[in-house]
């Protein structure tokens, strides 16, 4: 291993952070080395020293700080909303009832042809194809005597001669 | 604090249980506040850091995959916070407010501040030297003690990248030490 890699080396094995399989050739080397030997000396100092200067310079939260950072997290944001109605099932099949049940309420709206073919409701009488029928009887059976009278009128509701 | 253990509170947050917010949070709370401080250099910005990612991570606490580790995911919401904060600024140079960073915490006695302002001024020093990249991996390391991985974690790049980094900030720091060194020396002969 040359000194110029020993270089980029050096800092992380001072800090503990070389990877161990990294480690004897870089130990090798500094045992035939004096200069690089020197470099990791200079680099232990310099991590134990800088590592202490942070340390010892920490600052920390007053109580009453604390807890104020934390009340204001707490309550700024917004609260969750708890559920008119417990749903102990999975989300999604709350999600697929409710869009079902919107397809079956636009379906009952809208009465698309397949939907009238169908027959689930029945038919109620239109008035339109009541205006197109021409005849229209009217039946009249005798109680006592069994007799059928039958009348026909016309669309203008004039009685029709029987032929 | 176990990762079943942080699991566990971090479930009892999302079921309502707001007081868990803080057992959760408890153990980071001296290193969130360091962190911050390093990186912004003063103590009151460091507090609105800090705050303004304690609200992001109670917000988004349901996007937290259980299992992993919630130390280097509330770090890296902490992380992104301060530099955000930093864009928002512009303000890429640490400044330094001798009087406003440590007033609680700072003994009466002079000897003391005037210790503090030194070492303040030493670590001011290595830090300003360093790239933003540089900084991060350096403070996450040696501020926070965080493991390689960890920091990757934290910082979304290769252990590869975290030791390069690291390697590069230390040869900076000594660089510049060796080049104050000299300074004082010359500065002592003449």
């Amino acid at each position: 291993m040359k000194c110029k890699k020993m270089r980029r080396l050096l800092p992380l094995l001072a800090g503990s952070e070389l990877p161990e399989s990294q480690i004897p050739p870089v130990r090798a080397h500094m045992e035939g080395c004096s200069r690089c030997q020197a470099e990791f000396e200079k680099y232990t100092v310099l991590v134990g020293q800088t590592r202490e200067w942070l340390t010892e310079s920490k600052i920390d939260w007053e109580e009453q700080e604390w807890q104020q950072s934390l009340r204001s997290a707490v309550n700024q944001v917004p609260q969750r909303k708890t559920a008119l109605i417990p749903w102990p099932f999975p989300k999604a099949w709350a999600y697929a009832l409710v869009a079902g049940a919107m397809l079956l309420l636009t379906l009952l709206v809208v009465q698309p042809p397949f939907v009238k073919q169908m027959g689930f409701w029945s038919e109620s009488v239109d008035a339109a194809e009541m205006e197109e029928q021409e005849v229209v009887s009217m039946t009249m059976v005798s109680k006592e005597t069994g007799l059928k009278i039958v009348w026909f009128f016309n669309k203008n509701f004039n009685l029709e001669e029987n032929e | 604090m176990w990762m079943k253990d942080e699991d566990k509170l971090v479930e009892d947050v999302l079921q309502g249980k707001y007081s868990s917010f803080e057992l959760l949070v408890q153990p980071y709370r001296k290193g969130f506040l360091n962190m911050a401080y390093r990186i912004t250099g003063d103590r009151e910005e460091a507090m609105e850091v800090c705050q303004d990612a304690l609200l992001k991570i109670f917000k988004y606490l349901k996007s937290y995959k259980k299992g992993r580790s919630f130390k280097t995911w509330s770090y890296k919401v902490l992380m992104n916070t301060s530099y955000d904060f930093l864009k928002e600024k512009k303000k890429f140079k640490r400044v330094i407010d001798s009087q406003k960073s440590t007033s609680v915490y700072e003994s009466s006695q002079i000897e003391n501040k005037v210790w503090r302002k030194q070492m303040r001024e030493k670590i001011q020093g290595m830090l300003d030297i360093l790239t933003p990249k540089e900084k991060a991996v350096f403070l996450l390391r040696d501020n926070e003690g965080l493991s390689v991985k960890e920091a990757s974690s934290v910082l979304g790049c290769s252990q590869i990248s975290v030791r390069t980094h690291l390697s590069r900030a230390r040869q900076k720091i000594i660089t510049h030490f060796e080049k104050k060194h000299r300074e004082m020396i010359r500065e002592g002969k003449t």
